[in-house]
């Protein structure tokens, strides 16, 4: 988390004094997005640097979808079955997907490449059904499309 | 196009959201028209006139929330744009931050010139990947172009513009639960009072308006109350992005004037329903507010007074359609299975009431039912309406209500037979 | 001031109060869970509603500001039906195990039930489930399924002892109250005060764990001898009249729990954990005999032994403790006069580990009583003391001397409660009685005096050490 700080500082610079508390979720995500997940000595570098109470940081991590402190498969797919998704075949989707990779929501297969969840409404309903590996949004997906996404994935 | 549009008023392309484009398009000139000395008070009355209202869902009116701000208290204040767009069924703000990212930035500089603000948020929700890249992006091309940061434009005004990601939490579309999330906390939203435009983000006065809302401002304060009047009816000015998925025929986002018919929208700017079916029901604007049946939409003008009458609201704009065949009762559960996911757990009655509900639509579902459920259902929505700390225990009930009051025999013919009328369809094939 | 009606009656508010504060304050009760008077408004447990009148709603009282004409209903149809459907809420996840939770009794979800609610559970779905025997610290037991989240704890940690040791994790249905993982909650020495503050069986301390019901305990009025600070404190212990035959008669004369005493003392209504441990302090084993020169004898014997002491003495000197009340050192003066040089003594100092002193209670003289002593004899509590040269007789009252400090050749007389090896060393020792076995007053850092009164016999053989100078006063006041 040491090497991020100089990042942090200039963060830092577009938000006014004494915000410090405001930068625990951008500094999560970006400690995240550089380990995979955020491990206990990060929140230990955290409270160092920004003088926040541990435990903040604690609830954060655990309020948040999207933190986690374990490590998960090199490709995250998660399927939206929200509404318009459902709506749109998500359902089948993530029956498929539970049948291809051998894994339930929240799990990762056993050779560590895909781990599989489902989410809540992600925002894309006018292209559902949406499925979002790590951070991009795959839209209007079908299950060769899925097919042939997984394909790619290595 | 479903009237004359405010917002998406050019074309997009691969470059329309850069600044570049934006300024060919007559960007910035309001704000230079601002900041050259625009008194603060005339951008709030103009926008007050105009009756502009908030597109976020609760409809409140812009100017009249601003009007709270003392801009000679001293204290420091703070300007939000809500962009968490969670609300199930809205994608609209999504439209703005990847196509009109400077129509923000713009409208949130004259908002802030206006109300002696500082400092400002954009706070977004932490899935949109590309939308924020998009709005960072702007964000960034408008400090070089001195648009933000010290001396905007060469003047004495100054602002500094975050565009601050949420994590995956509903509840943070909430205004005081989206602040608390600002302050690097949980989302848990705050009791009224005092007001946000009172003690908002640590404790100073915080206006928080939505995407939408903001976006439209520029275009009032450079042509006028008079012409943003000009556009929905003489009650309900101005236009709407909505957002609409589900069982119909072209899904987008559509810019609807206000007063447009609904029906006019539905069958023929969206090519009505998919494989030619029939309407069953509309959600109309997120899956919050009541839902109306085919034949309630028949006769409704899209604006806050007929759906109103017709005992829903806009909301924020997200309308989901849902075709002839649609289980009901499977879609009241994935609702309740998301508003219990969603809860942040403050409160006693959201917190407890809204995984109550889930478990008692899984058992209904599971085929163990029984007809006094939903009864039980109804009750414990009438017990979370208005007893909760924000909207939310409220929207659960909203919806669970809208439901059971128009399809309550698919519930019955559930619980008597454990299978669903309509075999526990969700999706309707487009070829079907 | 602003003039509200509550329930049709005018009442005077104060500026800047909620409507649950002014109702409290002139006696109209509204039942809430995590409004507590000395942390910030949380406003989410919902029970506190009242109705203004003439809105169709109700709203929570603990956030709602008064304001002037305002008319409020704490108990219209509206509200007892709302109160009724939260208590329904609260319940539905909450395992209802009074029978097995220390709580039970002095619990406000217990009582509110009867209060407002009475009713069984209409729900017919399975209780969530969650963590029961959590260890949230050394000293406190967590149990999640009681829990009701009304987060009161959580502020204390963040408000009052500082520690934000405390905080909600998860979300909805399944939020968890959990303590910081570094183990700050350890380390917070105000952490009982929770306990307290907790309206249901949650928080549990481990040392008074299924120890006894509290309907069979009571609370006698104590000060906190730990510190000069001297917070006031109930010291519960068994019923007289609940005595137990059958199990160990011990249990009849030990200290169960000691809790702060509502908001009196000068602590407000908090203490710090050291006085939750008093038992640690008195429950230690006590001298009963008297001995000269290790040699147990008859009381009357032993006495007659220091009488002819201080008789000989021609320089003797007094370690006045400073854990004796403002009563003791009356009568001492009274029996001896200036037949002592007078120390004031220190008769314990702070121990490893423990927190010496801090910005908020805890002082760093951890005797209750150094400034009643000085008000008395007119010394403070010098160490080592200045013993005049030719010094004779030490009467060494109390614990916390070490005889190889006391001027050499001086005859010793030693006045102890508890057992210890010094005992055997002194020329006459003399078995005392211990703060909760008599009454007396103590006198804080502030001058502030406060009384405490016997929980306990005295064991056979200790005396009061007010009669021992009693009796020992002939001999004093027969010398010149």
């Amino acid at each position: 988390m040491k090497h991020l700080i100089p990042e942090f500082e200039k963060l830092k610079q577009r938000f006014p004094a004494g915000f410090e508390s405001s930068l625990v979720l951008p500094c999560v995500r970006r400690i995240q997005e550089d380990r995979g997940f955020v491990a206990d000595s990060d929140i230990d570098g955290l409270v160092e640097y920004l003088g926040v109470p541990r435990i903040q940081i604690e609830e954060v991590l655990s309020y948040y979808t999207q933190f986690r402190r374990k490590p998960i498969g090199r490709w995250h797919l998660q399927t939206c079955r929200n509404l318009s998704c459902s709506m749109c075949g998500a359902e089948r989707l993530m029956a498929h997907l539970k049948a291809r990779l051998g894994i339930a929501p929240g799990e990762t297969t056993a050779d560590g490449r895909f781990t599989f969840s489902t989410v809540e409404c992600l925002g894309s309903c006018g292209t559902a059904p949406v499925v979002m590996v790590n951070d991009t949004y795959h839209e209007s997906m079908s299950i060769e499309k899925l097919d042939a996404l997984i394909a790619k994935l290595d | 196009m479903p009237g004359k549009p405010l917002i998406m008023t050019f074309p997009v392309t691969a470059t329309s959201h850069t600044l570049a484009d934006y300024r060919a398009r007559g960007g910035y000139a309001t704000l230079a028209r601002v900041v050259a000395g625009m008194p603060q008070e005339e951008i709030v009355k103009t926008v007050t006139t105009a009756g502009l209202l908030g597109h976020g869902g609760a409809a409140f009116s812009a100017g009249r929330k601003w009007s709270v701000i003392n801009l000679r208290d001293g204290q420091p204040h703070f300007l939000c744009a809500n962009a968490d767009e969670g609300e199930p069924g809205t994608f609209k703000d999504r439209w703005i931050l990847e196509h009109a990212p400077h129509l923000l930035i713009e409208s949130m500089l004259i908002v802030s010139y206006a109300l002696e603000v500082r400092h400002a948020f954009v706070y977004i929700r932490g899935e949109f990947d590309l939308p924020y890249r998009r709005l960072a992006g702007a964000i960034d091309e408008a400090y070089d172009a001195g648009l933000l940061g010290e001396g905007v434009l060469g003047t004495g005004f100054a602002l500094d513009l975050v565009a601050y990601r949420g994590a995956g939490s509903y509840v943070c579309g909430e205004a005081s639960g989206l602040l608390s999330s600002l302050e690097g906390k949980r989302g848990y939203p705050r009791n009224r009072p005092p007001r946000l435009t009172v003690q908002g983000l640590y404790k100073r006065p915080t206006v928080v308006n939505n995407v939408e809302t903001l976006a439209n401002v520029t275009g009032i304060v450079a042509n006028g109350a008079d012409w943003y009047r000009s556009f929905g009816t003489a009650k309900c000015p101005g236009t709407q992005l909505v957002s609409i998925s589900g069982h119909i025929a072209k899904p987008g986002v559509y810019e609807v004037e206000y007063g447009y018919p609904l029906a006019k929208f539905l069958y023929e700017d969206c090519g009505g329903m998919v494989g030619g079916r029939k309407l069953k029901a509309l959600i109309p604007g997120g899956i919050s507010t009541k839902v109306l049946t085919g034949a309630e939409c028949e006769s409704v003008t899209y604006d806050h007074q007929s759906l109103g009458a017709a005992g829903s609201s806009c909301g924020s704009g997200g309308m989901v359609a849902i075709a002839e065949g649609t289980c009901m009762v499977r879609l009241l559960q994935v609702l309740l299975r998301f508003y219990h996911h969603e809860s942040c757990g403050q409160c006693t009655p959201c917190r407890d009431g809204t995984g109550w509900m889930h478990r008692i639509i899984d058992r209904i579902v599971a085929g163990n039912g029984r007809l006094d459920d939903l009864d039980r259902l109804l009750e414990i929505s009438r017990r979370n309406d208005g007893t909760t700390i924000c909207g939310m225990g409220d929207a659960a009930g909203y919806a669970t209500v809208g439901i059971l009051a128009k399809f309550r025999d698919e519930f019955e013919y559930w619980i008597e037979h454990g299978r669903s009328r309509c075999d526990g369809a969700l999706e309707i094939a487009a070829h079907a | 001031m602003p003039e509200i009606f509550i329930n049709g009656h005018p009442v005077q508010a104060e500026k800047g109060q909620t409507v649950l504060q002014a109702a409290l304050a002139n006696g109209f009760y509204i039942p809430y869970f995590c409004w507590h008077p000395a942390l910030s408004i949380a406003g989410n447990c919902r029970i506190c509603v009242v109705q203004v009148e003439g809105r169709s709603w109700c709203e929570i009282s603990c956030n709602l500001p008064v304001t002037d004409g305002m008319r409020v209903l704490t108990d219209s149809e509206l509200v007892r039906a709302q109160r009724k459907d939260t208590m329904q809420f609260i319940t539905l996840n909450h395992p209802v195990d009074c029978g097995i939770c220390d709580k039970a009794g002095e619990c406000t979800l217990q009582d509110y039930h009867y209060a407002y609610n009475g009713a069984p559970s209409i729900s017919r779905e399975p209780k969530v489930t969650a963590t029961k025997f959590h260890d949230l610290s050394d000293r406190i037991l967590l149990d999640n399924e009681r829990c009701i989240l009304c987060s009161r704890c959580v502020r204390f940690t963040r408000e009052v002892s500082k520690s934000s040791a405390l905080g909600i994790t998860r979300r909805g249905d399944e939020s968890l109250l959990r303590a910081s993982e570094d183990g700050v909650l350890d380390r917070d020495a105000y952490s009982d005060n929770v306990i307290d503050i907790c309206p249901v069986g949650a928080l549990l301390s481990k040392s008074f764990l299924y120890k006894a019901r509290v309907w069979y305990l009571k609370p006698t009025p104590s000060v906190c001898p730990g510190c000069a600070r001297g917070c006031a404190v109930d010291i519960w212990h068994r019923k007289p009249e609940w005595k137990l035959r059958a199990l160990d008669p011990q249990q009849n004369t030990s200290i169960a729990r000691v809790t702060p005493r509502g908001a009196q003392g000068p602590d407000g209504p908090w203490i710090c954990n050291k006085g939750r441990d008093l038992a640690r302090i008195f429950e230690r084993p006590r001298a009963t005999a008297p001995m000269v020169k290790g040699k147990p004898v008859e009381l009357a014997a032993a006495l007659a032994n220091v009488r002819s002491l201080i008789a000989a003495a021609r320089h003797p000197a007094a370690l006045v403790s400073g854990w004796g009340s403002n009563e003791e050192f009356a009568a001492f003066r009274a029996a001896f006069g200036d037949t002592f040089r007078v120390h004031v003594k220190h008769d314990h100092r702070p121990e490893p580990g423990e927190v010496v002193e801090d910005g908020f209670l805890i002082r760093a003289d951890k005797n209750p009583n150094v400034a009643g002593a000085r008000a008395v004899f007119g010394v403070g509590a010098d160490s080592p003391p200045a013993w005049h040269g030719d010094t004779d007789l030490v009467l060494v009252w109390g614990e916390g001397c070490n005889f190889a400090d006391l001027p050499r050749g001086a005859a010793v007389v030693f006045l102890n409660a508890y057992l210890a090896p010094e005992n055997g060393h002194a020329d006459v020792f003399l078995p005392i009685s211990i703060a909760t076995e008599r009454a007396g007053h103590y006198t804080n850092f502030e001058g502030t005096v406060q009384g405490f009164a016997a929980c306990f016999a005295k064991p056979q053989g200790a005396s009061d050490a007010q009669a021992l100078f009693e009796s020992l006063a002939t001999v004093a006041v027969a010398t010149p």
